[in-house]
């Protein structure tokens, strides 16, 4: 009797475990993946990481037969799903970072696509070197920045699709073609800014500048007076080579006050030498702790601005050279927390318009007490039509929003309808917005804001038939 | 049961619980996805625990300390199949009551054993004798897990697991040697 008990138990036993593995193989070779935004995690068919050429090309060329879809990966910094699509096979970009050729006198580097501007600033600053356009931080991958085509606090440098000499494109039919301005150049201004729907980047050749010693100015003003000054003080002036301003989130100075750093060239150049070491990410506890109080209140925020607005008056008059203007913290920022997650927004509106968008913009916000925005940062770009999906219709500020959100279905609810309306303030004056974040904005301000978005599509279906390159922002606005 | 295989059982019980804790901590942090909902799945570890503790005792003296352990043996080995399978909070919930149900079926009848065995004994001796071997089973179980974990995936480490809780309730099982017959003599008596 016991024995007849001991084998049904190890007989059933046997069954639990045999079954328990081949579910959990099947969860473990469909992961789940989610962006840094992490709203829309999702079941893929796997996580293929990228090694060389000959392998993804056979992948795609095989994939031709099978059906199989894909979607590329670099840090996964965007988020709306940009980088991944339910059953596809997400391309995973990050150890595809060699640095091929690198050629000082020309100044023109080529690099494998996963490779981080980071990895890019630490080969170069030892021969004076630097990234003439990229984001404030480098923690991105250089195929993720070609794919949304970023800008950053370079006033000088044109837009980053200025900055790149050619690439080579995996295409969905497994062919590997040269792109640039010259060669195969209709694809150039459709795959820059492409989100990753062309094909793979392969690797990417990129224009440098020399690194330069800059001095800080910082200066607060008044959000009127804003337009003004930029277009005296930085524009007119040569020697101002970058650029970043705030506009305080305090309720005390809601969208009102503001403090702007310049960045301009050194007199003395004699200097660099002593400032070009790369610097590291440093002791972020502090802007941790007041950005952690700033997510809870009103009081918070105040004295997150003070602090912010001190911090900044006393760089002024310091030095730093461009690679390490272009290395700024970020760590800071890293927000964890189950039910809430912090998410980004991007307008831009014409340099002439600002006053009144912030006013109108103010005047929406101050009607959406629970809306949680924790930061507004202000750059410029310059107007530059050369990409497809282009944002910079004209010379425009470009306001970026930290907003700290619940994750749940009802506040993503809530969080839509508020940008949906910030969104018609921006479009209202002339502007446009981001697309790597997540698809809160509708289908007609997407077509207001990027009048040439159906010809985008089209052209992706006409190049990419089998819709062999996939990701949820197409999913949302493109099919 | 002899000592013997009540020493060895609890120590490969020891060894499987230390292997696997590490691991647990981390899946419970992938599931839950804040500091709260892990303070919640520690906490109502505790309080089933604590729920359950005056109703175990009572049975350990009514149906034994054998039957006990190997019923916590095999509920763990079934239990810790689940294990890999979990992904979403509200199953970590039920496991943590589950596991402090059986946790506290485990500390319990372990002292009960270790007192009743040490009756009329040194009970001081008995018991750091008996903490000191399973001490040694836990120590080379968790050196094992560091060099495991570099190459297995997180579920193949609750599967082996699960394993060694099967093994340790077979220890607690076998009796004490008996021929093929006497254990067919012992059939014919417990069926009757
Ligand atoms: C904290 C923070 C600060 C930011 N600051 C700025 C800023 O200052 N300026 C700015 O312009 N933007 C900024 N952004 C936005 C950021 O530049 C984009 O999200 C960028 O795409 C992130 O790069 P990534 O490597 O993470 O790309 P991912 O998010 O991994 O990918 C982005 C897109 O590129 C595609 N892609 C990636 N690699 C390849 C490849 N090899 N071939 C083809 N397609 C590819 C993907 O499919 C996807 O569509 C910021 C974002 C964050 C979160």
């Amino acid at each position: 009797m016991k024995r007849k008990i001991l084998f049904l138990f190890l007989a059933a036993y046997m069954v639990c475990f045999f079954s328990s593995v081949s579910v959990y193989q099947n969860s473990i070779s469909s992961p789940v993946v989610s962006d840094k935004g992490r709203l829309l995690p999702v079941q893929v068919k796997s996580v293929v990481k990228a090694e060389d050429r000959k392998q993804l090309q056979k992948l795609i060329k095989d994939s031709n037969q099978v059906n199989d879809k894909f979607s590329i990966a670099g840090m996964q910094h965007s988020q709306g799903g940009h980088t991944y699509y339910p059953n596809a096979i997400m391309l995973d970009m990050r150890d595809y970072d060699q640095i091929l050729d690198f050629d000082p006198k020309q100044k023109e580097i080529m690099v494998q696509s996963g490779a981080t501007w980071d990895d890019i600033q630490k080969h170069i600053n030892p021969y004076g070197l630097a990234v003439k356009v990229m984001q404030s931080q480098n923690i991105f991958t250089v195929g993720g920045a070609l794919s949304v085509n970023v800008h950053g606090r370079d006033i000088r440098n044109d837009a980053l699709i200025d900055t790149v000499k050619s690439f080579r494109l995996l295409a969905p039919d497994g062919r590997i073609l040269n792109v640039s301005k010259t060669e195969n150049a209709a694809l150039f201004p459709l795959v820059i800014g492409g989100y990753g729907l062309f094909g793979v980047i392969l690797d990417v050749t990129l224009k440098l500048t020399d690194d330069e010693l800059y001095q800080m100015r910082t200066k607060m003003v008044d959000y009127q007076d804003y337009p003004g000054y930029f277009k005296d003080e930085i524009k007119k002036n040569p020697k101002v080579k970058m650029h970043l301003a705030r506009i305080s989130v305090a309720p005390k100075n809601f969208l009102k006050d503001m403090y702007i750093t310049d960045y301009l060239l050194a007199d003395d150049q004699s200097r660099y030498k002593r400032y070009s070491k790369l610097k590291n990410e440093g002791i972020v506890a502090v802007p941790k702790f007041f950005l952690g109080m700033s997510r809870y209140s009103d009081w918070g925020k105040n004295v997150f601005w003070e602090l912010q607005k001190n911090y900044s008056k006393r760089l002024d008059g310091s030095f730093e050279t461009r690679n390490n203007v272009m290395r700024s913290e970020s760590a800071f920022m890293e927000y964890e927390s189950g039910p809430r997650t912090e998410i980004l927004q991007e307008y831009f509106v014409p340099v002439d318009q600002y006053p009144g968008y912030i006013d109108d913009l103010r005047s929406v916000l101050k009607q959406e007490k629970d809306f949680n925005l924790l930061n507004i940062t202000v750059r410029f770009v310059e107007k530059n039509e050369k990409a497809v999906l282009s944002y910079a219709k004209d010379d425009m500020f470009a306001l970026v929003l930290l907003i700290n959100q619940g994750r749940s279905t009802a506040e993503r609810k809530e969080t839509e309808r508020v940008i949906r309306r910030m969104i018609d303030v921006t479009l209202k004056h002339d502007g446009s917005y981001y697309l790597p974040y997540y698809h809160y904005p509708t289908q007609g301000q997407l077509k207001k804001a990027y009048p040439r978005i159906d010809e985008f599509f089209t052209e992706k279906t006409k190049f990419d038939p089998n819709d062999r390159f996939v990701n949820l922002f197409y999913e949302e606005y493109g099919k | 049961m002899t000592y013997q295989r009540f020493i060895v059982s609890q120590s490969i019980v020891i060894m499987a619980s230390s292997i696997v804790f590490p691991f647990y901590i981390l899946l419970l942090r992938n599931a839950g996805d804040s500091y709260s909902q892990f303070g919640w799945a520690y906490g109502m570890f505790a309080l089933s625990a604590a729920f359950f503790y005056p109703v175990i005792g009572r049975f350990s003296d009514r149906i034994g300390d054998q039957l006990l352990l190997i019923v916590y043996s095999w509920a763990m080995t079934l239990l810790l199949l689940l294990f890999p399978l979990v992904t979403e909070v509200w199953q970590v919930y039920l496991l943590q009551i589950l596991m402090g149900l059986l946790g506290a079926v485990q500390k319990n009848t372990e002292k009960t054993s270790l007192v009743r065995h040490a009756e009329n004994k040194q009970v001081g001796k008995e018991i750091g004798k008996y903490h000191s071997w399973t001490g040694i089973g836990g120590a080379i179980a968790i050196i094992l897990t560091g060099y495991l974990a570099d190459f297995l995936t997180i579920g193949s480490i609750f599967y082996i697991a699960s394993l060694m809780y099967m093994a340790s309730g077979l220890v607690l099982m076998k009796k004490t040697k008996l021929s093929k017959k006497a254990i067919g003599d012992m059939n014919k008596v417990s069926t009757k």
